[in-house]
């Protein structure tokens, strides 16, 4: 009878402390009446009720930015009430995985949103169709001389244009201004440090510990942070490619057939990164922590994050933020950023083709409106025409884009590159590896990939 | 009335042929009721693996316009691939981890709840519920739970003085953290057969034992475990083979981090076959993969199978 009680009592109380816990627990958000309910975006999205043209549309922009470009086609629909659209919004990955089957099976979009970087992996399978007829050159609408010749290389492989814009987006950075305020650290960009001793020592100031020492303090307990002054796991390959370039390195060789991370500016780049972490304490590991959520529970005071935050900032964290440009840790200033591009199957012909041109003119005439995504339009003209107090940050990050931005790099198997190279820095951020053997490891790797093609 | 023989009747130009056996006849009905799924499993199933093995000897890109025969390259390559050890490794350390935890918690909570307690319906479908989610969902939950900023498991650890533990940042810890998270996912079910296997023992030899005066534990070792070696043997190797094949959880999880310290083999079967888009490898990874299987699943038959008295 009392093990029969005992067993019972012991699974109710295993209950209960499971559910007492769950409750108690601390909360993800600083409480607060003025956080706004979040918006989903839709993952199919039907736009228009035309019986004439549907146009079937796969794009990878799942966040709020999904939300703009649908209501900027719903816009295009009710001007031109015989075309529908079907969006597809799938997470990028799988985007990409979905998108080579459907090639496979003949079940492809008839238009999709990709990066840039992937322009020519897609066009050296000869699936992209050729846009140069669309840009002035060609005989187009589209201005050649409206998109930034960084932009421009981007839609082209082999001497063929298979891209048209839609934006720019890329790393900045988002500032907690109360932390800065508290730390009486000035919120105005222009007195961003320009060294990476001056930035050590910004985020020295804005790393606490639970006693309420920064980690200049002498005090200061690094097994205790409650609030961090940076974080070093969001996105760590752009981080990498940025501080890469800030030191004089490069990715790949000039003629784009030898992987040169490992070289010395590259080991300088991740040593930083890792000090950061082990050295100075201001970064948590990067494995194991959630940075938009520290963020946004108010326990990092930097956030690298990029254009696409603007709304994430605005709407569904109560956090008091503001962007500023991307950390200068090597002696030249370099930041990451990528292009957004529509592209068009090689087999689509017709009216549907039509449909589909007169669709992309639409939303490349109208990239103001993008804007509110965050991102930042790809047309100079659009740039040029965003207002200041509604864009601030699409206007800042936007000029370190002109100014001293660098893409990721252009071969038919970046994306398996980049997946080694993720794999090494996760290892050299988390104390697993040094620099420098993490980046031979990533080479080696990625040098196979390459002689591959 | 027609009687089953009468409806079963031969007709008339059957009876130039010799008539079966009863044991043919009973083989013939047998393999009737089978086509229908050996005709699903042929089409969607056997033909996959036959193409799968197949592809293993081409350099098949799914986009590239030419798919050349290399033969054994690529069985080659992956013999000489460090990152398939490791990720061979770390399977071979989670697996054991969790069917043996696995195992164990399944079988304490078959004793558990097969006990006269009050409540028992409602224990049994408590501890079976976590089974019925998909990996999506736990592997979010256990996110959560495991969280160094947020976590239910590192809050509770707080009270003991103890500072946050970076459970899915720590190489030493992910493993065990995803063996545990599988282990609590995936009790419920080989419950169910312990259940089942702790109802098919005899109360007799119970209560034999209890006159003779044995206690708790010398009846669980002498009389429970040994009567359910078969239940043992069926969830330890439906267990192996399951785990082997763990995805989900490095994929939503880890991302298969730090470094590589959550690889499993299926995580770099999806790696190289869906982002690095080399298919031909990516089925040399399933092979060599299905074949460890039937070795390690051929070892437990040996091992444990021949102490089974069924």
């Amino acid at each position: 009878m009392f093990k029969r009680l005992a067993l019972v009592s012991l699974l109710l109380v295993t209950l209960v402390a499971t559910m007492v816990l769950s409750f108690s627990a601390p909360t993800i958000q600083a409480q607060g009446d003025a956080t706004p309910a979040p918006t989903a975006t839709p993952i199919v999205a039907e736009i228009g009720s035309g019986g004439g043209i549907h146009i079937s549309f796969w794009n990878g922009l799942t966040g709020s930015d999904g939300v703009t470009l649908n209501e900027m086609l719903a816009k295009f629909a009710q001007d031109n009430p015989d075309i529908s659209v079907t969006v597809e919004m799938i997470i990028w990955n799988t985007l990409y995985q979905k998108l080579q089957t459907a090639f496979v099976a003949g079940e492809e979009p008839d238009v999709f949103l990709l990066h840039a970087s992937e322009i020519p992996q897609f066009g050296s399978f000869g699936v992209l169709r050729d846009l140069g007829d669309q840009y002035t050159s060609g005989g187009g609408w589209l201005a050649d001389d409206d998109i930034s010749a960084t932009t421009m290389s981007g839609m082209m492989y082999d001497d063929t244009i298979y891209g048209i814009p839609l934006d720019n987006h890329g790393r900045g950075l988002w500032i907690n201004t109360d932390m800065f305020d508290a730390a009486g650290i000035s919120t105005d960009p222009a007195t961003a440090p320009t060294t990476f001793e001056g930035w050590v020592e910004l985020f020295q100031k804005l790393t606490l510990d639970g006693n309420g020492n920064n980690a200049l303090s002498p005090e200061f307990d690094a097994e205790n942070v409650v609030q961090w002054g940076y974080t070093v796991g969001e996105w760590p390959n752009v981080n990498f490619i940025a501080a890469l370039y800030q030191h004089g390195g490069t990715f790949l060789s000039e003629d784009g057939k030898e992987v040169t991370i490992n070289s010395e500016a590259g080991i300088a780049a991740l040593q930083q990164e890792i000090d950061l972490v082990y050295k100075y304490h201001v970064s948590p590991p990067s494995a194991g922590f959630d940075t938009w959520q520290g963020f946004g529970a108010g326990t990092v005071a930097v956030l690298p994050t990029g254009t696409w935050y603007r709304n994430q900032s605005l709407l569904q964290t109560d956090i008091n933020s503001t962007a500023w440009p991307n950390w200068q840790f090597g002696p030249q200033k370099a930041t990451w950023f990528g292009a957004h591009t529509f592209m068009i199957p090689v087999d689509l012909k017709g009216e549907k083709l039509d449909a589909v041109l007169k669709m992309i003119q639409f939303v490349s005439e109208n990239q103001v409106d993008w804007a509110a995504s965050g991102q930042v339009p790809a047309r100079l003209s659009a740039q040029e025409a965003l207002d200041p107090a509604t864009y601030p940050s699409n206007i800042l990050l936007g000029q370190t884009f002109s100014e001293y931005g660098v893409q990721d790099p252009r071969s038919t198997v970046t994306q398996e590159m980049l997946t080694y190279l993720d794999a090494e820095l996760s290892a050299a951020l988390n104390g697993m590896k040094d620099a420098k053997t993490a980046l031979d490891d990533a080479a080696e790797r990625m040098q196979e990939a390459l002689d591959r093609g | 009335m027609l009687g089953i023989n009468a409806r079963l009747a031969r007709p008339k130009w059957l009876a130039l042929l010799p008539s079966p056996s009863l044991r043919t006849r009973e083989a013939i009905a047998a393999y009737l009721f089978l086509t229908p799924f050996l005709i699903f499993f042929s089409i969607f199933f056997l033909r996959a693996v036959v193409k799968a093995v197949d592809f293993s000897f081409y350099d098949w890109r799914l986009l590239r316009r030419t798919i050349p025969y290399i033969g054994f390259d690529n069985y080659r390559e992956l013999l000489d691939d460090e990152i398939w050890w490791i990720a061979l490794r770390n399977t071979v350390q989670f697996a054991a981890m969790t069917v043996a935890g696995t195992t164990i918690v399944a079988l304490a909570a078959a004793i558990a709840v097969t006990q006269p307690i009050r409540g028992q319906g409602f224990f049994r479908v408590l501890l079976y519920m976590p089974s019925l989610f998909s990996v999506g969902a736990v592997g979010l939950i256990w996110v959560w739970l495991l969280s160094t900023q947020f976590g239910v498991i590192n809050y509770g650890l707080s009270f003991f003085g103890i500072h946050p533990i970076n459970w899915l940042g720590d190489p030493d810890l992910v493993l065990p953290a995803l063996s545990l998270t599988t282990i609590w996912w995936g009790f419920g079910f080989p419950m169910l057969i312990f259940i089942a296997g702790l109802q098919g023992i005899p109360d007799h030899l119970f209560e034999a034992a209890k006159i003779d005066g044995a206690n708790g534990w010398q009846i669980f070792s002498h009389i429970t475990v040994p009567l359910l070696r078969p239940t043992i043997l069926f969830v330890t190797v439906t267990g192996v083979i399951a785990q082997f094949q763990a995805f989900g959880q490095p994929y939503i999880i880890t991302n298969g981090g730090p470094g590589r310290a959550s690889y499993t083999v299926i995580y770099y079967l999806y790696q190289m076959a869906w982002v690095a888009f080399r298919m031909g490898y990516g089925a040399a990874v399933a092979v060599t993969i299905a074949i460890i299987i039937a070795a390690i699943t051929a070892v437990q038959f040996v091992l444990i199978g021949r102490r089974v008295e069924y």
